[in-house]
């Protein structure tokens, strides 16, 4: 992603979307006993199609705007997310995945992450209660409503900040799957050599 | 893949941020309520207000699908919960009221004033949730009702239910609201009809099973007993909470947790899942009973409270 003010202005728009959208209506939604996080979905995607650093700064941004809004405390939802959105860009400056349900597995695990590490960070914060089984019930549930709402959360993400791309992964991989010239020893030692189609 | 100076930066962001994080989260704990972090965040809390308003109204007819859907797959199981629920209360109107009849009676031959379930100088402000935490770590919501209408830091606020939490920070048009079952939440609250106190305190992740600790071993305790805030009036440790305000009822009493730890299991009335409107107890100088109305236009008491 190229630093510019239209992709500031591009991935700020999407994450206060996200967070408005979180405190006031996801949050609200009890389904099978836990309730969808889409800011880390929107982290996780910025973090995917535009690698690690942009993927840190987006989860610091988000996590800040989370606990601005909430008057939790600030700094602890920005250390999370800062920490999930550099390592979902690493992944894919890593293995560069190209596949169209990359955003599934993605979404699993910096979901599972996420919900995790709020959870560390709260014990680390001295929490002065018992913890029911059914903290752990509510954790599942994020995990599995993030995975289900990954496919559409991660191609609006894509779809908004696609002109600010330098390379987007999934049009890369149709370029590459196009038919294309081998060489004069063709593709695999003495093969026949293709033609390029028309 | 890259060079040493890419790989350098890359690892200096993480580092700066990670380092960022650290700083704000040390500084927040450490200043007051009326530092600089404090001050930002009612700040942001002010201009975010009128944003999540409107997306919460807009996005209401969608939860509400959702609601309704959740609630017609749970509907048979509640059905049958209810109605046993409603058998158990017939019985205990019938109970009530005949203990009203003596009380009446009593009060007339001893001369004492009527004793109201919130204190004098109460005046009760309905609100509307506009905002929610999304994690069971940190219950808090948020509501459309600031200092502007009188809301004051630490006032408690009830739903139709029963206590809910009590207001931990206030900007003009917003306040904050710290759930009872947050991990940092203590209330002392009273079994009744035995009167002895405890301290109820949540556990984390289960808010229809609250813990009522520190319980003399010799209490007279039954499934179904009715807990409601002591409101200690004494100078050293004030409750937050005044008197008589309806917690939730005893869910279950383990004679042996009772005997080791001290402590039963009480079932709160307030829904902490699906709260739309909540009414703030505001201290008012002049006792006036009546509700008022949030400027936004939020209904009254009458047509929330049962």
């Amino acid at each position: 992603m190229t630093l510019s003010a239209g992709a500031i202005v591009r991935c700020g728009l999407l994450l206060l979307l996200a967070m408005v959208l979180q405190v006031s209506t996801f949050s609200q939604l009890d389904i099978l006993g836990g309730n969808a996080d889409i800011t880390v979905l929107v982290v996780a995607a910025l973090a995917l199609y535009s690698g690690s650093v942009p993927g840190a700064i987006a989860g610091f941004c988000a996590g800040l705007l989370l606990d601005l809004a909430l008057g939790a405390n600030l700094g602890a939802t920005s250390l999370v997310l800062t920490v999930v959105g550099y390592f979902t860009g690493r992944f894919m400056e890593l293995r560069d995945p190209a596949h169209g349900l990359i955003p599934l597995p993605v979404a699993l695990v910096s979901s599972a992450a996420y919900v995790l590490g709020v959870a560390a960070v709260q014990f680390m914060l001295d929490i002065g209660a018992t913890v029911s089984l059914l903290a752990v019930r509510e954790m599942v549930a994020t995990i599995l409503l993030n995975t289900i709402l990954a496919l559409p959360a991660f191609a609006l993400v894509r779809r908004v900040i696609r002109p600010v791309l330098l390379y987007d992964p999934l049009e890369r991989r149709r370029r590459r799957a196009a038919p294309q010239s081998s060489g004069p020893l063709g593709l695999r030692g003495l093969d026949v050599k293709r033609t390029q189609l028309p | 893949m890259y060079d040493k100076q890419v790989v350098r930066r890359r690892r200096a962001a993480l580092a700066v941020l990670v380092a960022l994080s650290i700083v704000l989260l040390t500084a927040y704990f450490g200043e007051g309520p009326s530092g600089l972090l404090h001050g930002l965040q009612r700040g942001a809390q002010e201009v975010f207000q009128p944003i999540e308003t409107g997306v919460s109204r807009a996005t209401k007819p969608f939860r509400d699908l959702v609601g309704w859907v959740g609630d017609n797959i749970s509907a048979k199981s509640e059905n049958d919960k209810l109605k046993k629920e409603n058998a158990d209360l017939r019985e205990q109107v019938a109970r009530g009221e005949a203990a009203e009849n003596e009380n009446r009676k009593l009060r007339g031959i001893v001369g004492l004033p009527r004793n109201p379930a919130y204190p004098d100088g109460v005046k009760p402000l309905t609100a509307r949730v506009i905002a929610r935490s999304p994690t069971v770590w940190s219950e808090a919501v948020q509501i459309d009702a600031g200092s502007s209408d009188g809301v004051r830091v630490d006032q408690p606020v009830v739903t139709n239910g029963g206590l809910v939490g009590r207001v931990s920070s206030v900007t003009g048009g917003t306040a904050t609201v710290t759930l009872i079952v947050d991990a940092s939440s203590a209330v002392s609250a009273q079994v009744l009809p035995d009167g002895k106190f405890g301290v109820l305190k949540p556990k984390i992740g289960n808010p229809n099973d609250m813990r009522l600790e520190y319980l003399d071993k010799n209490t007279k305790v039954e499934k179904g007993d009715l807990v409601i805030t002591s409101g200690s009036t004494d100078e050293k440790l004030e409750s937050l909470f005044p008197k008589g305000i309806p917690i939730g009822r005893v869910k279950r009493v383990d004679p042996d947790e009772l005997d080791i730890y001290e402590r039963i299991h009480i079932e709160p009335f307030a829904d902490f899942k699906r709260m739309e409107f909540v009414q703030v107890l505001r201290a008012n100088p002049q006792p006036d009973p009546d509700t008022e109305q949030a400027p936004n236009g939020v209904s009254g008491q009458g047509e929330e409270t049962p």
